[in-house]
């Protein structure tokens, strides 16, 4: 199970780019894992590009799995998986 | 760790692959790769351009394909040698000759027939072990590779293949832990099919377009994965199992295919016993000399030995034998066919009565041919009358066997309207602006299309290049520009192979039903097989039915090789610029130069055939010849030894062969040297080797007792024309077809006409302007009748009968019907034509209104009948020119037809015969508001002002000699026709209605390039309407 969110995230990555931690809602989450990453085709016929997407183990008051994507520059909270 | 990309489709996966071989090869060499396998989808069109492009990089070639399998699976083949290339070959052509208008589909027997030499790899995730493994039937993947490696042994891998996902992973983890269990090597590919990740775009619309469904409605399966990653990036993936990177450089080892591209492959002929190719060929052609000339002279004999000796050398006889054979079965068998090309300068091909040209006569020079320093293919182009092209194709197959015989296949690609269509329709572009953007299109490509959006008028008047909203479309469409889309067949060339094709050449059906090459014309050439060049050429058609219609309506017998080469009336005719109609001498641009040369010779057809050329053109050989034609300026020679050379053409260079005869004559060339010498002019060649040429020549003129100064001057005007020259071989052969068909115009119009007429579509001109043109040779016109028109135009009584043909909607059965009854009797009523024959309510109906009862005995029924008949059609207007908009046809203009009014009678005929038989459109344009009828412009001063109204037949845009681009216009107003030249000032000015309008009206001046060429430059140009 999983909930769709959409929001705009901050995220703090390291100078080699890897993901440490996000802002949702004013709230930190530190990641304590990167799952995985992969990138999805757009609907480019409409303008859109391509979304880079990373799986993350995430835990601020509790754990939990997110979805995180980017879109040019700006970052998004996909979805939180159960 | 080094990676090789083993799986990779270019371009030739049509409409799957988004990236041309320069592109993936450019990225590879960049990512530092020393190899690279290409295996696009059941196809190796793009293979020996790959081996080529790739071998010049330095970047190793490995040839396959992924071939699709029964149960639509896949599987990656690679070559290791030439045994798996030759079973590459043969296996593609039985996957695709054993599904004629099916998807090519190779069967585990075929696989197994055709193992040796080739590697497979288990495919994408459409092969068969990844397949049954991600549906959890593991028993059946056991099977499979169990099977897969019966065939291949120790040549077949598991092919793993990641692309990172929501979904992960994980059927690549499982296809690695089965490969595991079943002790099968594991080899990583990423199923390339773009260069870089931003072209995912142009692969998806690709598929859509192939798929037929907009891009927005692709199945969700998508990926941006599929592009050339760099080893640091497979490595990264497969970081886990390391071993599936290493296993490609191990893969690549083991493929070590060198192409021979040297060797030519000739055809074997069979040669009477006790005879051997070239002892054959020598016996025949001296027979044939002697038949020609009946006395070999010392100058003959002498020519005729040098040639063979040379053929016989260069290993060629049996290729002349073969031709020869051919032309002797066709003449045999009644079929009219010639050479055309270089190969006319061969005595040899002469004697073989393979070409009607004497190359002794005309002075040609063999090795402009063929010479022992040029060791590639011979080329003898043979011409065949279209009719019966076939007949001879079918010799070829049944003498040669039909696994030797195949088609060469033409690659056809993108050109800017096709990209427009296709896109369009895939990103849903409404079908009025798709209209649009097409029309004010000639001949470009969708790159040219944004490059010139600017700068060419036609484009520039329309906004639909520049809107914002269509900006992307258009760059969609310039992507794929070029791109590959399907294969058809070459319009003439045949292979005929030195065994059994298939095991050099992959074979695959054409859509028509010809089994054709996988490979063009230039990769056939590279691989040393012999192409033959059989043309089907309508005007030979032409000819055979232009006789047959002399035989039937007067009885005469005319041999054409027998006719006055001289004729005054032909010329005459042809200086009138008379000439529609006829082979190579009909364009304006030759029409134009009949004007000015006022030929009256055979010879000056070579020269006009010659001369029309961008080439020539473009060096002004026209400016120097013609005043010495005309003894206009005096003819002199730089050097006294070019006499020789240049006296045929009054000291001006116009043929290639003069280029090896002035090198010969003046440098001290050999032929073959002074052919080797005007072939490196011809070809792109850079500062430093022109000026080795220069130098060479100059010093061996100037060793020859030459002055250097003018040795110079020489070489200056060789160079020059050495790029633009035409072949006076070629020429001299068309000459004679062209003049067969002046002649037999000039002296049988109507029966020419009807043979030109019943061999539409060809030349330049449509039906309605040969039409209005034999009017003007006082030749009449009878009108489509049941009872006395046939399949093709005939002469009754020195008129002409239109052809059933002519009508809108008429097929080949309702013909045949039709004729078929006739012949039982003819037809005597429109019930008795309705009852006897299979024809269609709206054939009856379109046979009515064009008059096609009018003979009928009873007309009386036929008028009582109609009004029954008239309820049940629907009459259609559509095609009436803008200026007729409101008189489209309606329901009851078969009554105005039958009351034969004029006007209605010709809308009629416009619409359901393309034809202008009663009238002419301009007939009802009132003329007396300054405009000038085409048939009177001869008799208006040059530099006046006129307007003319007319309809377009076609626009040319020629190259010119500064770039700038300008634009003829070949126009008809019924009385006569116009040549129209618009410049770039008038192109700006006109941009609107340039290309778009098939009615124009045009200001412009009298222009006279000579006596009888007259032109208008025009000023303006208008859409023709009823405010006119």
């Amino acid at each position: 199970m999983s909930k769709l969110i959409g929001e705009p995230i901050k995220v703090h990555r390291k100078e080699d780019s890897l993901i440490t931690a996000f802002i949702w809602r004013k709230r930190l989450y530190r990641v304590n894992e990167v799952i995985g990453w992969w990138r999805e085709p757009s609907e480019w016929w409409n303008g859109k590009a391509i979304r880079l997407f990373v799986r993350v183990n995430a835990s601020n008051s509790s754990k939990g799995t997110y979805e995180l994507y980017k879109l040019g520059e700006s970052w998004f909270l996909s979805r939180i998986l159960d | 760790m080094g990676f090789i990309h083993l799986h990779v489709h270019s371009q030739y996966s049509f409409l799957d692959g988004a990236s041309s071989l320069d592109k993936l090869l450019e990225k590879v060499k960049a990512l530092e790769m020393p190899a690279l396998a290409l295996t696009d989808h059941n196809r190796l069109t793009g293979a020996i351009r790959f081996y080529e492009k790739a071998k010049a990089l330095g970047i190793k070639p490995i040839v396959g394909v992924e071939i699709s399998l029964e149960d639509n699976y896949h599987l990656t083949l690679l070559c290791k040698n030439k045994k798996g290339y030759s079973n590459l070959c043969r296996l593609l052509t039985e996957a695709h000759l054993a599904n004629r208008g099916r998807q090519p589909v190779a069967t585990g027997e075929m696989l197994s027939k055709f193992n040796a030499g080739l590697i497979a790899l288990s495919g994408c995730s459409r092969g068969k072990l990844p397949s049954l493994i991600e549906k959890g039937r593991v028993e059946q993947a056991k099977e499979a590779a169990r099977f897969y490696r019966e065939i291949y042994g120790s040549d077949f891998f598991v092919e793993l293949i990641r692309y990172p996902s929501r979904e992960g992973m994980s059927s690549s983890h499982q296809l690695a832990s089965f490969a595991e269990e079943e002790g099968i090597p594991i080899v990583a590919t990423n199923n390339v099919h773009y260069a870089e990740m931003e072209e995912y775009r142009v692969k998806e619309l690709l598929n859509a377009i192939d798929l037929n469904i907009p891009v927005s409605q692709l199945p969700s399966c998508r990926t941006v994965e599929q592009y050339l990653k760099s080893s640091q990036e497979m490595s990264k993936l497969f970081r886990d199992l390391p071993e599936a990177i290493t296993m490609t450089e191990e893969i690549a080892s083991r493929c070590s295919l060198e192409l021979e591209t040297g060797k030519l492959h000739f055809p074997r002929f069979d040669t009477p016993r006790g005879e051997n190719d070239c002892s054959y060929l020598s016996k025949i052609a001296r027979a044939g000399a002697l038949r020609k000339y009946s006395s070999l002279t010392p100058k003959i004999g002498n020519r005729l030995e040098y040639e063979l000796d040379i053929i016989s050398r260069l290993g060629f006889c049996g290729y002349f034998l073969v031709v020869g054979d051919i032309v002797r079965w066709a003449r045999e068998h009644g079929i009219r066919c010639q050479a055309r090309g270089s190969s006319v300068d061969s005595l040899v091909v002469y004697a073989l009565d393979i070409s009607n040209v004497d190359p002794i006569e005309h002075d040609l020079l063999f090795e402009r041919f063929m010479h022992p320093l040029r060791y590639e293919p011979p080329d003898i182009d043979l011409d065949i009358d279209r009719r019966r092209r076939d007949e001879v194709r079918d010799y070829i197959y049944q003498k040669y066997g039909a696994e030797n015989v195949a088609c060469v296949g033409t690659i056809n690609t993108y050109m800017a309207r096709g990209a427009i269509r296709d896109v369009g329709k895939a990103l849903q572009i409404p079908q009025e602006l798709i209209g649009e953007a097409c029309k004010g299109i000639h001949y470009l490509s969708a790159s040219q299309l944004l490059e010139y959006a600017d700068s060419y008028p036609e484009l520039k008047k329309s906004d639909i290049y520049k809107r914002p909203e269509l900006a992307k479309f258009f760059k969609m469409c310039a992507a794929i520009d070029g791109f590959p889309k399907h294969m058809s067949v070459h319009l003439g060339g045949l292979l005929i192979g030195d065994g059994r094709l298939s095991d050099l050449v992959p074979l695959e059906w054409s859509s028509g039903g010809d089994i054709i090459s996988q490979y063009d014309k230039n990769d056939i050439e590279k691989l040393g097989i012999v192409k033959m060049d059989i043309l089907a050429l309508p005007t030979l058609t032409v000819i055979e039915d232009t006789l047959s219609n002399i035989k039937k309506a007067r009885d005469i017998d005319i041999d054409l090789d027998r006719i006055d080469r001289n004729d005054p009336e032909s010329f005459a005719m042809l200086c009138d610029g008379k000439s529609i109609g006829t082979f190579q001498l009909e364009s304006p641009a030759q029409r134009e130069m009949a004007g000015r040369l006022l030929p009256n010779r055979f010879e000056d057809i070579i020269v006009s055939i010659s001369l029309v050329r961008p080439g020539p053109l473009k060096s002004n050989m026209d400016k120097l010849y013609l005043p010495r034609r005309h003894g206009k300026e005096p003819v002199t020679y730089l050097h006294p030894r070019l006499k020789n050379a240049l006296g045929e053409t009054l000291g001006v260079i116009l043929y290639q062969e003069q280029v090896l005869k002035v090198a010969h004559d003046l440098a001290g060339m050999s032929y073959a040297g002074a052919d080797g010498f005007r072939r490196a002019m011809t070809h792109d060649r850079t500062q430093e080797e022109m000026e080795k040429m220069r130098g060479f020549f100059i010093s061996s003129a100037v060793g020859g007792g030459v002055d250097r100064a003018l040795a110079s001057k020489v070489f200056e005007q060789l160079a020059s024309f050495a790029a633009y020259g035409f072949c006076e071989a070629h020429a001299a052969a068309y000459a004679v077809i062209a003049y067969q068909t002046l002649w037999l115009k000039c002296h049988y119009p109507a029966e020419f006409f009807a043979a030109v007429l019943s061999n539409q579509p060809m030349g330049y001109y449509p039906p309605r302007v040969l039409i209005a043109d034999a009017k003007r040779f006082g030749v009449k016109i009878l009108p489509l009748d049941i009872n006395y028109s046939t399949d093709h135009y005939t002469v009754e009584n020195g008129a002409i009968r239109v052809s059933l043909r002519q009508l809108k909607g008429m097929s080949k059965e309702v013909m045949e019907s039709i004729l078929s009854e006739r012949a039982n009797g003819k037809f005597t009523s429109l019930r008795d034509f309705v009852l006897r024959t299979n024809t269609s309510q709206p054939i009856v109906e379109n046979l009515l209104k064009v008059n096609a009862f009018d003979s009928l005995d009873d007309r009386s029924e036929l008028l009582s009948q109609l009004p029954e008949l008239m309820k049940l059609k629907r009459i259609v207007g559509r095609g009436a020119r803008a200026f007729f908009e409101d008189e489209r046809l309606e329901p009851g203009i078969i009554k105005e037809a039958v009351r034969s009014d004029v006007k209605t009678k010709m809308l009629i005929e416009r619409e359901l015969l393309s034809l202008d038989l009663s009238a002419h459109p301009l007939d009802f344009l009132p003329f007396d508001n300054g405009f000038t009828r085409m048939k009177d412009l001869p008799s208006v001063a040059t530099g006046k002002t006129v307007r003319i109204a007319g309809s377009v037949i076609r626009y040319q845009t020629p190259p010119t000699r500064n770039g700038n681009r300008v634009v003829y216009v070949i126009m008809e107003d019924g009385t006569g026709i116009a040549d129209v030249t618009v410049f770039a000032n008038v192109q700006e000015k006109c941009g609107q209605v340039l290309f778009r309008e098939g009615w124009l009206v045009v200001d412009g001046k009298i222009q006279r390039r000579g006596p009888k060429a007259l032109s208008i430059i025009a000023e303006n140009l208008s859409p023709l309407n009823t405010t006119n």
